[in-house]
């Protein structure tokens, strides 16, 4: 399939792809360690409610994404921040430190939808929060994915530029202030791709990620280190301590 | 006889025994749980507060294997629905007086945040563990919390938050409610929040979890209870 393939529509430059559910991975032993066990140690009873869950996802989740690219203004890249637009967007060192070499970037934003959400309330009003936790759970991890997903489509699309990208960053981590989510909208047509904003700067529906990928000939992926950040007692922390993986953030209660 | 009963369903609590017919825990199928056994003990003549306190026993093991990383937040929960079966059959010796919850907490999601699963996950264990909790739902104004404060004297506050934007707001909240209750406890918890952050904020304490909630609720009922012995 050619990227033009994964286009559904175009306005005002920003592109929405499709995003295929079945190319999703949600992958059931990392929603256990999620829970807070180990690799394969999740309990059997717990492992059978997720099974039961991601059994039923395809009916809620319905994910979706888009980006839109922006030549990064000059200066290009300033220790404390970007200017994306002639906005300046304030942003840490842990941030401008990856993006430095970029050339151009993609404002991105992605969201499975609101049935994920409604059907965790409905299972906690009924008097089955464990359910109702372990549905809110695999709807991060389904985000997630979506959100690699996108990321691996704007990736292939640069890749037919011979530009590389860098990590993707998001308003509300590493220091980057979540107030930044109303200028950074303002970059994108209103509601794309379904989502909104509210005056808290909460993205709606709420199981949504938006943030910024840097694209240049001299970037590159890298792989995520808490330690470059100065929150020790960060609720994240243990998470990526045990997936030792390169995830730069997650969703959770 | 009844030293077995009352044992029994402090261990319901910790395994998160709920009812016969629940498959969990895996050996303890076709057990009866929590629901029968409280049942049952309170036909036998068994009084409520005894009951009451194997749950809190109960309770607080599961409390203690969680802080020690040997249990997570799915059996926390399995033992607090465990326990709220028992508080079903216990509901008419609160509503009469007969047994008194450890105090009263307040709990909200503060304005502008509208994420609630943290806060019922802290709401379900707090009440499991025999307090009388206020839930005043997601996106809750200052005065809100305020007129809580007002109308339910002597009450311990808890604020939630998942946005770093709405910390803010928390801030603020914690703030007016010291300024206008000075004695009211406040303690704060949410993903964006550490213990700094909590401090800087001026809260009284900080919970990284609902069982650590808990604990610092716990610890502050004491110090009252050691205040009014002294």
């Amino acid at each position: 399939m050619s990227n033009s393939d994964q286009l559904i529509y175009k306005e005002q430059d920003a592109c929405e792809v499709k995003i295929n559910f079945e190319k999703l991975v949600i992958d059931k032993n990392e929603i256990g360690i999620s829970l807070g066990y180990s690799a394969g140690k999740t309990p059997s009873y717990f492992m059978n409610m997720i099974d039961e869950v991601v059994e039923k996802l395809s009916l809620y989740c319905k994910p979706r994404g888009g980006y839109k690219i922006f030549n990064i203004d000059s200066p290009r890249i300033k220790p404390d921040g970007i200017y994306i637009n002639n906005t300046f967007y304030k942003m840490d060192k842990i941030i401008t430190g990856q993006i430095k070499k970029s050339e151009k970037v993609a404002v991105f934003v992605c969201t499975i939808g609101s049935a994920m959400e409604l059907w965790s309330k409905e299972l906690f009003s009924q008097g089955n929060p464990m359910l109702g936790y372990i549905v809110d759970t695999v709807a991060s991890a389904a985000i997630e994915s979506t959100a690699d997903y996108l990321h691996n489509i704007i990736g292939n699309v640069m890749l037919n530029e011979e530009l590389k990208i860098t990590n993707r960053y998001s308003p509300g981590y590493c220091n980057w202030s979540v107030t930044d989510q109303h200028l950074l909208f303002s970059l994108l047509p209103e509601n794309f791709c379904g989502i909104s904003l509210s005056e808290s700067a909460l993205m709606l529906p709420i199981k949504s990620i938006s943030g910024v990928i840097g694209i240049g000939r001299n970037v590159k992926k890298m792989k995520y280190i808490c330690d470059k950040c100065g929150v020790q007692d960060c609720t994240y922390r243990p998470y990526f301590l045990a997936m030792n993986k390169r995830r730069h953030f997650k969703i959770k209660v | 006889m009844n030293d077995g009963l009352i044992n029994q369903i402090g261990i319901c609590i910790e395994r998160g025994k709920v009812n016969k017919a629940s498959p969990y825990p895996g050996d303890m199928v076709g057990e009866d749980g929590s629901d029968e056994l409280t049942r049952k003990a309170l036909s036998d003549g068994i009084g409520p507060d005894l009951i009451l306190q194997a749950c809190n026993s109960g309770m607080q093991r599961i409390g203690e294997r969680f802080s020690r990383n040997e249990v997570f937040v799915p059996e926390l929960l399995m033992a607090a629905k465990s326990m709220n079966a028992v508080m079903a059959h216990l509901k008419p010796y609160f509503q009469t007086g007969t047994v008194k919850a450890k105090g009263k907490f307040v709990i909200g999601t503060v304005a502008g945040d509208l994420h609630d699963i943290g806060k019922n996950l802290v709401s379900m264990v707090v009440e499991g563990n025999g307090w009388e909790v206020i839930d005043l739902g997601v996106d809750v104004k200052m005065s809100k919390f305020v007129d809580a404060v007002k109308a339910n004297p002597g009450c311990i506050v808890g604020l939630s938050a998942l946005l770093t934007t709405t910390m803010t707001n928390m801030s603020k909240t914690v703030q007016e409610i010291k300024a206008q209750f000075p004695d009211t406890v406040v303690i704060v918890g949410g993903a964006p929040l550490t213990s700094i952050t909590a401090e800087r904020m001026k809260a009284d304490g900080y919970a990284p979890d609902p069982q650590g909630a808990v604990a610092f609720l716990n610890k502050v009922s004491m110090s009252w209870k050691n205040e009014i012995i002294a």
